[in-house]
């Protein structure tokens, strides 16, 4: 499992912290991303758009999705300034990110559950 | 210190200064001036060269020392008094109480 | 385990996080509330009243620093700290956060320990906070006991106070409604034989002990002054309670004066307060009447000096009685008003009857700020008529006495010395109800009566020397002297009363041991030429139904009658 991706000495102080609420929150995130990425999709003005990132940012981060949260920092800055270009890349990449950070949540999730 | 005192060598002598204001703020260290002495001393001396103002709680204070060194018979001094200050102590007669120079 | 665990509101709109911190914050052992954005945060605050709230900036519905605002609000007094989550920029999350009523803030990813010791120090901002409020409620409590206890204890004073005559004709005077609370004491009476007696005070130190030694020696001054007792025992008398009742270095500088209109002199005794001032009736040097004696309450009876100064007051003369806070009275440049300012508006003084207001504006236009301890009193001497006291008050059931008996005293050498025997003779007098209605008039003769057998009779004294104020300071000198040297010599005070029609009769008489005088050529003089001496036979006459004087004028016998009551 690549570093990269995910920071997995966050995920063992989470494990740590939340003890037998550990699966409930890896559950719980992975769902709520799945509402941020359409609050990205389906966002109609900057404000709307950079708040649902600002958001995503946050929560990854506190998941130690790290790779993730750059991104949306990124995406956070260039909502800022005028004018709007580039934006849909940097979705897209976003996009991309959530899906590998998708299938390593999975796997830890899989990986605590049989332990 | 605003208020300080001396014994002399025999110890029947004590002379407590007082500077600055004379007034209620000094009831405290007044009264610690002469009553933690071991032997009540034979005469007291009240210095006041410093003391820049006096007020009825003064009066008060000396009244108390006076008392606590034997009454009427006692013998306190007020010394080194300023105009001001002798006049205060004129209006109310403490020259009849105690030798004010 | 912290010290003591709280309830935090924990506001956050992602789930995750929200999770994640209120697990976070409840393994530090406390106990959580949570909320996904700022309107449910705000119910959920005044519902449950957390000690500190976590708001998440940037939230739905409400954002966190609306939310801020409004707890804020809801919190009143009391400090609810509120602690942002943020990720936003440093700069920009920090001024927002504080304008907001933030206290701090903490940044994503949440850092549990650095949330711990934000939470431990927050707790500490929180309970130093509440323990203001609770001290500052304390003292407030207390000072609403305080001024209770002041306002109950002016109430109990002005009852005792309030038989007082101050609302005479011939008084003027300013005192503040809490001069009682500065020390200040300011009381007229009127002796039952018209004499007026006045006491302007300061006792040390403030507040209630100051108000509390004004009581015992109100109701001395008041007792006495009603009985007819003059006031060289009235000063011995509160002298003496003041020594026993006060601490050592409490004590009451006082001014005392007895008026007397029949006779127009004023006796005057002054122990610590500034000089009063006697006044001429045109123009003149006034006459400053020194403090010769210390303050009430410092020497004990034995050696309390109970001599006063008379001195003669015309009609239209008036007294200057004032208060230490007049000459101390202070500008902005801490200069003192002093003595030469207050002789000065004196001397400036063209009409009398404003003097008192030229006293007063000079002290305003003085001073830069109000003082509340200036007492200031004019009193005015007056034809007796001109004032009516207020009927004596007696204490008795209102059963009759006997109406017929007689006896007699003989008052010898050393009783004379220190002794008047009048208000017991008086108490014993008031028994007949009948008399009651002529009190005065019987205190004024018996009074004439008694100090011309004592000072012409006993101790031969020249009231020819009475003309002006040298002339009295030498006849009271005379009169000290010669007392303290009697050792013999008699006044005899014989009393009888008896029934007569439906009424009944009193017939009394003073007797001396002294050389005697011509009564009728006295009383023959033309009225003006009579002086003071004549002018009391004339009085005792006047006052009585019959009087006359035989033996050479030493026995005096004096008649009053009266109807019997409806």
């Amino acid at each position: 499992m690549s570093d990269i991706h995910i920071d997995h000495k966050v995920l063992s102080d989470l494990q740590e912290v939340m003890e037998d609420g550990y699966l409930n929150l890896l559950d719980t995130f992975l769902d709520d991303s799945k509402k941020r990425l359409s609050q990205l999709h389906e966002a109609k003005s900057a404000a709307e758009l950079g708040h649902a990132v600002h958001s995503f940012k946050g929560s990854s981060s506190n998941m130690g999705a790290v790779a993730l949260a750059e991104l949306c920092r990124q995406l956070e800055e260039r909502v800022k300034q005028q004018p709007l270009y580039g934006i849909e890349d940097l979705i897209n990449q976003i996009d991309c990110e959530y899906k590998v950070v998708r299938q390593l949540y999975g796997e830890e999730r899989r990986r605590v559950s049989i332990d | 210190m605003a208020v300080e005192t001396v014994v002399s060598q025999d110890g029947k002598k004590l002379t407590i200064k007082v500077k600055g204001r004379f007034d209620f703020g000094k009831h405290q260290e007044f009264r610690e001036a002469y009553e933690r002495k071991a032997s009540r001393p034979d005469y007291v001396v009240v210095d006041l060269k410093e003391a820049t103002y006096l007020d009825s709680s003064a009066l008060g204070m000396l009244l108390m020392l006076r008392d606590h060194v034997g009454g009427d018979d006692s013998e306190v001094r007020v010394v080194n008094t300023s105009s001001d200050v002798r006049k205060i102590l004129a209006i109310s007669n403490f020259d009849k109480l105690f030798d004010i120079s | 385990m912290p010290e003591s665990p709280l309830t935090v509101l924990i506001a956050e709109d992602g789930a995750a996080d929200r999770l994640l911190l209120a697990r976070i914050v409840s393994r530090q052992g406390h106990a959580v509330l949570t909320a996904e954005n700022g309107e449910q945060a705000v119910a959920l605050f005044a519902e449950r009243r957390p000690h500190l709230v976590l708001l998440d900036a940037l939230m739905p519905v409400m954002d966190g620093f609306e939310a801020a605002r409004r707890i804020k609000t809801l919190a009143g007094e009391a400090l609810v700290p509120i602690i942002f989550l943020t990720s936003l920029s440093e700069e920009e999350a920090l001024v927002r956060c504080l304008e907001a009523g933030g206290d701090d803030f903490l940044a994503k990813p949440y850092n549990a320990v650095i949330l711990a010791a934000k939470i431990k120090a927050m707790d500490r901002l929180r309970r130093l906070q509440a323990t203001v409020l609770e001290q500052r409620d304390q003292i407030a409590r207390h000072h609403h006991h305080l001024l209770n206890e002041q306002r109950v204890a002016k109430a109990v004073f002005d009852k005792v106070a309030h038989a007082g005559c101050l609302s005479a004709a011939n008084i003027r005077y300013l005192q503040s409604p809490y001069a009682l609370f500065n020390g200040d004491l300011l009381l007229a009476a009127f002796a039952p034989s018209g004499d007026m007696h006045v006491l302007l005070g300061d006792f040390t130190g403030h507040g209630l002990p100051a108000a509390v030694g004004a009581m015992p020696m109100a109701e001395v001054f008041y007792g006495m002054t009603a009985k007819g007792y003059g006031l060289a025992q009235i000063l011995r008398e509160m002298n003496a309670k003041l020594k026993r009742i006060l601490p050592v270095d409490m004590f009451c500088c006082a001014v005392l004066l007895s008026l007397s209109f029949q006779r127009q002199v004023v006796e005057v005794w002054n122990g610590g307060m500034p000089d009063g001032y006697l006044l001429p009736v045109e123009g003149g040097e006034p006459l400053a009447l020194v403090s010769r004696h210390l303050p009430l309450g410092v020497l004990a009876p034995e050696r309390f000096d109970d001599s006063t100064q008379v001195l003669p007051m015309a009609l239209g003369q008036r007294l200057l009685l004032l208060s230490d806070g007049v000459v101390d009275t202070s500008d902005e440049h801490d200069q003192l008003f002093g003595v030469d300012r207050l002789l000065r508006v004196l001397a400036d003084n063209r009409q009398p009857p404003l003097l008192f207001e030229e006293v007063l504006g000079a002290l305003e236009a003085f001073r830069g700020r109000s003082r509340d301890d200036v007492s200031l009193l004019e009193i005015r001497m007056v034809d007796a008529d001109e004032l009516t006291p207020a009927p004596v008050m007696y204490s008795d059931s209102g059963q009759c006495a006997p109406p017929d008996w007689s006896l007699q005293f003989e008052f010898r050498a050393e009783t004379l010395k220190r002794f008047n025997p009048l208000p017991y003779l008086l108490q014993l007098l008031q028994e007949i109800h009948g008399l009651r209605g002529q009190s005065g008039a019987l205190h004024s003769v018996l009074n004439e009566l008694y100090s011309n057998a004592l000072e012409h009779g006993v101790l031969g004294l020249d009231s020819g020397l009475k003309q002006d104020v040298q002339g009295f300071a030498e006849y009271y000198r005379q009169r000290n002297e010669r007392l303290q040297a009697l050792s013999e010599g008699y006044i005899r005070i014989g009393l009888k009363i008896e029934p007569q029609g439906s009424g009944g009769r009193l017939t009394i008489e003073v007797q001396d041991s002294g050389k005697g005088f011509n009564a009728s050529k006295v009383l023959a003089r033309p009225l003006a030429e009579q002086g003071l001496c004549g002018r009391g036979l004339n009085l005792i006459r006047r006052l009585s139904r019959h009087a006359e004087w035989a033996d050479d004028g030493r026995r005096a016998c004096v008649e009053f009658a009266w109807q019997a009551l409806a």
